[in-house]
């Protein structure tokens, strides 16, 4: 087959394959950049594109930005490359500008409600698959009875979240260390006599915290009045950013943000669907991992999040989620409003799997509890 | 041409092989395409694969200096790149002070002195870029220090030049074969991911960890040696903590012929059991070693 073609044009045939495959990669999740396209170009022109190997494994190196896209590149680089009768497993693919005639989709699990089918065999403890789709009442939101305590506690909360000390250091008027290149720069007034010292101390930054708020059906009790705790931390702190979760997470931070009650109600209406659904913390959690936490979560962030543990999905998911999620933040504390009640244990599925990850688990049923234990929660964050 | 590269690429591995480091293909044109296009290399993957040996070995091969920066959590500019040296230079205007002879000239020659590149003390970043011949420069474990630096770094792999205020830009001399290793402790940025090239090290296979073994113990035993690599393979397999790196491995290596342990069976569960500190480093995964298992492990190699 080979010998029937020119050498030339089989360069670039292949050539015109390879421009198009960091596109069929970023449709597949990977983090590739419009830049990569010449660049693989260039590495390929270097390395020769005739080679399945080396070609294999330059571009490995150079399209792959972390683990998981490693081990899936082996995979879609056959399903580019290789002519549809000779890959052995059909790719993943979610996005038409990179599907192969001949391929065999699967069907990709979107995590938005449709039931697994091993689900049916486990026990349902006290939340469901099914979203609501009906609509949410949320004129609670900004009910006036406890507005007062609720903004009265956040504003403590806000005040006593005492900024973190980091390693860093900057310029301050008393410190621990001299700042040897801010005194000599200040001695030249002097003429070299380095009168007024200059000194450093550790900086300190207040953490940034990400509200992770469950609003389902087994949490019907909670939710309004943790939303209400959301909406008043918010207007204390800048860097508050909340969201809430069912079996998918949808980010609220804008519609709590909005001074006036009724569009603040409204935009929570547009945003609410499967308000008081099923739970599914673990995938949940995996689609902040996936499309937030990048953004949002770094070694500064405490992630508070606020559910009852009764999960529907796979605990391994919760578990797995909750150590990637870890990983990136520096705290990650969970407010539990069961855990006050007498003989209670963290024995949901969720709850228990997500008990050797957490940092701090805290009662939160209502406005005293969590007063209570305010202390705690400012002791796990620092 | 294709058969060049392919034949670059078996010579890299020999030379690799020839200083001690056994690496596979795809690691190998890795570090022939970083060379090609300038760009750092990016290596992630556990603990004790092997990280960091890449470095020293590609030194080593290309016969050129290792710089190394050891990351750590509060790590800075000056700690980085460089640092004025403030000593020397209050020494300098104390000096200037007491010199009757000096006019005015003079002076500001001097004082612009001061900044120049006599007082600066060059930290490894900067020393890098400043070398004749090109170094290799090992970022190693990239994870600890903070995102701050990660931006600093940025800078510097993206243009190879550094911005000294008092100084002016300093530009590479030399672009130096940049490796970062990180363990995953954190999360790196996607705008540092993007810069490199990447390349994940994975626990190697048993064929892999026996080349490794026999090149780094020789004197153990072929038949020994494969035992070793056997064991520590299903060692790796158990869930544990913490696993075994080849480090361990060739620890554990040295202390079973330390012993005089010349084969793994079940009867020498207990000589064996003396010698596992070597290979597993946590008490949790200690109490999951009792006797039977052991015996268990070794009558299967």
């Amino acid at each position: 087959m080979l010998s029937l073609v020119d050498a030339p044009t089989l360069d670039a045939l292949a050539a015109a394959r390879l421009t198009g495959f960091p596109g069929f990669l970023r449709a597949n999740g990977f983090a590739v950049g419009g830049g990569d396209a010449v660049q693989a170009v260039q590495a390929a022109q270097r390395v020769g594109l005739l080679d399945p190997h080396i070609l294999r494994w330059s571009l490995q190196a150079l399209l792959c930005g972390r683990c998981d896209e490693w081990r899936r590149f082996d995979e879609l680089f056959d399903a580019w490359f290789l002519p549809p009768n000779q890959w052995t497993q059909p790719a993943v693919r979610d996005a038409g500008g990179g599907t192969l005639a001949g391929g065999n989709p699967k069907p990709r699990h979107t995590g938005s409600g449709t039931n697994d089918d091993d689900d049916e065999v486990r026990p349902h403890i006290a939340a469901s698959h099914d979203e609501v789709l009906s609509s949410t009442d949320f004129r609670a939101l900004t009910e006036r009875d406890h507005a007062l305590d609720i903004e009265a506690l956040m504003r403590r909360f806000a005040r006593q979240l005492k900024h973190i000390r980091l390693r860093r250091e900057s310029r301050a008027r008393h410190g621990r260390r001299l700042d040897l290149q801010g005194t000599i720069r200040r001695s030249v007034a002097s003429g070299g006599t380095p009168f007024q010292l200059l000194w450093k101390d550790r900086r300190r930054v207040r953490p940034r915290l990400v509200l992770l708020l469950d609003v389902s059906r087994s949490m019907t009790l909670y939710s309004f009045f943790y939303l209400r705790l959301a909406r008043a931390l918010s207007a204390e702190l800048a860097d508050v950013h909340s969201f809430i979760f069912h079996t998918r997470v949808t980010a609220v931070t804008q519609a709590l943000r909005e001074p006036d009650p009724w569009r603040a109600q409204e935009q929570l209406h547009l945003i609410a669907q499967g308000w008081a659904g099923g739970t599914r913390i673990g995938d949940s959690l995996v689609q902040f991992n996936r499309e937030h936490a990048p953004r949002l979560v770094h070694s500064r962030t405490a992630v508070i999040i606020l559910s009852d543990g009764y999960d529907t999905g796979e605990p391994q998911i919760l578990s797995e989620a909750l150590v990637a999620l870890r990983r990136r933040a520096r705290r990650i504390v969970w407010l539990n409003p069961l855990c006050r009640r007498p003989g209670y244990a963290p024995v949901a599925q969720g709850m228990a799997a997500a008990l050797p990850h957490l940092d701090l688990l805290a009662p939160g049923a209502d406005l005293a509890s969590i007063a209570a234990v305010l202390p705690n929660i400012i002791d796990a964050l620092h | 041409m294709i058969a060049e590269r392919m034949l670059e690429v078996a010579e890299l591995q020999d030379e690799l092989a020839g200083a001690g480091y056994i690496a596979e293909r795809p690691l190998v044109s890795a570090l022939l395409l970083m060379q090609d296009l300038g760009r750092p290399l990016l290596l992630e993957g556990d603990a004790g694969v092997g990280k960091t040996e890449v470095a020293k070995v590609l030194a080593a091969v290309r016969k050129t200096r290792l710089i190394r920066l050891q990351c750590y959590e509060g790590l800075d500019a000056h700690a980085a790149m460089y640092e004025w040296n403030y000593q020397r230079q209050l020494l300098a205007i104390k000096l200037l002070e007491h010199d009757d002879r000096a006019n005015l000239k003079d002076l500001a020659q001097k004082e612009q002195d001061i900044f120049s590149e006599r007082y600066l003390l060059a930290r490894p970043l900067l020393e890098a870029i400043r070398c004749e011949v090109p170094p290799v420069l090992l970022i190693d474990e990239v994870d600890r220090a903070d995102e701050a630096f990660e931006a600093y770094l940025l800078e510097l792999l993206s243009d190879f030049q550094l911005s000294i205020p008092e100084l002016g830009t300093v530009r590479a001399t030399s672009i130096p074969l940049v490796v970062i290793t990180s363990n995953g402790t954190r999360e790196l940025s996607d705008a540092l991911r993007r810069r490199c090239l990447y390349q994940y090290i994975d626990y190697p296979d048993h064929a892999k960890e026996l080349a490794i073994v026999r090149k780094k113990a020789p004197t153990a035993e072929a038949v020994l040696a494969q035992q070793i690599v056997a064991f520590v393979q299903s060692v790796r397999r158990m869930a544990l903590q913490k696993k075994p790196g080849i480090a361990e491995t060739l620890d554990w290596t040295a202390a079973l012929l330390r012993l005089g342990i010349t084969t793994l069976d079940k009867d020498g569960a207990e000589r064996i059991l003396e010698t596992l500190s070597a290979l597993i480093k946590t008490r949790d995964d200690r109490a999951a070693f009792p006797p039977a298992v052991v015996a268990r492990l070794a009558a299967a190699c």
